[in-house]
């Protein structure tokens, strides 16, 4: 192939050039101690090698907490919020990050467009970078290696020596305009695809699975386990579920109605008028969230709505993993097959 | 014409009380909404009959009995205020021993002048119509749920866990620094106030209303906790006569 080199020395420099054009948002450990995205005031504080933000870059998109409008209640009068592009550059992203903005861009687009998030999205700027597979990650399985570059603008393929960096479009061509310590390069990158966690089956056969997975004793199993938190749902980067409430003020003139990050295992997500729960069972809130990821979007779009970063397994303080889950559901899909090809060959027989 | 409040104190700190004092910059506004009517640690006014009473503290000797049941004779709202009032708070740790023996260690050789209950929260002995939860309880849920009651509407109170609230404000967890936390089975409500300043969730706005406790049994016990220090965490603030109660 053919791109630039960017060396380790050179790193700082090529963060502060981004940040003299654009607004620039990369992963940062010291604001709160676990590794997220922020806005970059001092290019030393950038940390490029990680395995995964807490959250990934749709915080941006799809704010945990936004006011949609506020409104006054003497007047009966209301305004919306002005919704301003976050028009940045987003430095440092794994691919599973970027891929999970791309189904959200799909969910928000379709039938009913989500206005705040298209306008937010407008604008945006992705530089991704290549990263080391932990036990967790297992984005191959779910069609995204390391190396893919698909949405980004520029992409940083890491090596013993710095970085290779891919120019993907005239926007990423751009924001090296002026910036000198690059040189060309010509050949092969390191790729790095070793994963240590993998689903069984691609989204082909999974399709067939979930088809099959509905009764499937293993969500009453997990359920035994859950503490029904939620953690899994908000650190997703393709969960975009959401509560709208409204908050008056004390002084009962004004007030805002606000909406913030929900999620669909937590007992009062469907909690409707009347104040009936229709997934009042832990195991069918389990059994909802996978099959968000692997039947119910997966079966119109025909890919896994999950992009394998590990996040639900890796922060869930009961331990529970989502590969295993999936793989359970695969072999327990096999071994029914082999039985039911058995009890075929008996009836014939 | 105005609501008439109250507020009164049983068996607590009578911090949640003070919380209350303590709105400098919204007491005016609240006052201009709401009529104190009575409230021993503010005024000297007493009232006959209330249209919100919020109550602190848990009930633990006969006469907080009698008194709690009098006062829901004459309220027509009744609100407990604080972890004591709404899971029987620290107190009720006093349950977890015999009652003469818990008697003997306070009052000594007086003992017999002090006549005691288990420590329990007001829900067991009369209907409570809504909670405010935490040790102490924050000033916000307080507003929201005054707001909510002028509005006539009933109060939003979140019934998810702590681990909520860090995650949306993305605070690392603290059990990847060693620390043992409450959060993942403890109501939210608090913006996950401990855990954002590095400090672990002790679960004192209670438990979320439908907890699997054996899970978080086993995740305790999988960071290094016996069973029983596991299950003192988690009564901590939650008496285990809280269901059920003496209703």
């Amino acid at each position: 192939m053919k791109g630039m080199f960017l060396s380790k020395e050179s790193v700082v420099p090529f963060i502060e050039h981004l940040a003299s054009q654009q607004k620039v948002f990369a992963p940062n450990k010291k604001v709160h101690g676990s590794i997220t995205f922020e806005e970059v005031n001092d290019a030393n504080d950038v940390v490029l090698n990680y395995a995964r933000a807490l959250l990934s870059v749709k915080k941006y998109f799809l704010p945990q907490r936004e006011t949609l409008l506020k409104y006054k209640l003497d007047d009966n009068s209301f305004e919306k919020q002005e919704i301003e592009q976050v028009n940045a550059i987003f430095l440092g992203v794994h691919n599973y990050d970027l891929q999970a903005v791309l189904k959200l861009d799909y969910n928000f687009k379709n039938n009913n467009p989500e206005k705040n998030y298209l306008k937010r999205r407008e604008g945006a700027v992705f530089v991704g970078i290549s990263y080391e597979p932990d036990n967790f990650h297992f984005s191959q399985s779910v069609g995204i290696d390391p190396h893919n570059t698909n949405g980004f603008d520029l992409f940083l393929h890491k090596t013993e020596e710095g970085f290779v960096l891919e120019v993907l479009t005239k926007s990423g061509e751009k924001l090296l305009d002026g910036f000198g310590e690059i040189s060309e390069f010509q050949g092969e990158y390191p790729r790095n695809e070793n994963f240590n966690a993998s689903l069984y089956a691609p989204q082909s056969k999974l399709k067939e699975v979930f088809a099959n997975s509905y009764d499937n004793p293993i969500w009453k199993e997990m359920a035994e386990k859950c503490v029904g938190c939620g953690t899994c749902n908000l650190t997703c980067p393709t969960c975009f579920c959401f509560n709208v409430e409204d908050n008056v003020g004390i002084t009962l003139k004004d007030g805002s109605r606000d909406r913030h990050l929900d999620g669909c295992m937590l007992r009062g997500f469907t909690e409707v008028a009347g104040g009936e729960i229709f997934r009042d069972e832990l195991a069918g809130r389990m059994r909802h969230r996978i099959y968000r990821k692997f039947k119910y979007i997966s079966d119109i779009t025909g890919e896994p709505w999950c992009v394998g970063c590990g996040r639900c397994t890796i922060f869930c303080p009961a331990g529970i993993s989502i590969v295993d889950i999936v793989n359970r559901l695969v072999s327990d899909y096999d071994k029914q097959q082999v039985l039911n090809e058995g009890q075929m060959t008996s009836v014939l027989d | 014409m105005k609501p008439k409040v109250a507020v009164f104190d049983f068996t607590g700190c009578e911090g949640c009380e003070l919380n209350k004092l303590n709105f400098e910059n919204e007491l005016l506004d609240i006052i201009a909404h709401i009529d104190f009517v009575e409230w021993r640690e503010a005024m000297d006014d007493k009232a006959d009959e209330y249209d919100i009473a919020f109550i602190e503290g848990s009930i633990s000797t006969p006469e907080c009995v009698d008194r709690i049941h009098d006062i829901r004779n004459r309220s027509k709202i009744l609100i407990a205020l604080g972890a004591c009032a709404v899971c029987g708070g620290m107190n009720a740790m006093k349950n977890q021993k015999p009652l003469e023996v818990a008697r003997e260690e306070v009052y000594g050789k007086d003992k017999d002048l002090f006549p005691t209950l288990p420590a329990l929260p007001l829900s067991a002995y009369v209907k409570v119509d809504f909670e405010i939860r935490g040790c102490p309880m924050t000033q916000q849920e307080f507003l929201r749920v005054v707001t909510a009651l002028l509005m006539g509407k009933n109060p939003i109170i979140p019934d998810y866990a702590v681990c909520v609230e860090c995650k949306l404000k993305e605070n690392e967890c603290v059990y990847g620094n060693g620390m043992i936390c409450m959060g993942p089975i403890t109501r939210a409500g608090c913006d996950a106030q401990c855990p954002s300043f590095g400090q672990y969730c002790i679960g004192c706005r209670g438990l979320v209303s439908h907890p699997n406790k054996e899970a978080m049994i086993e995740i305790l016990t999988n960071h290094g906790l016996s069973v029983d220090e596991a299950d003192k965490k988690m009564s901590l603030f939650n008496t285990e006569n809280r269901e059920g109660g003496l209703k």
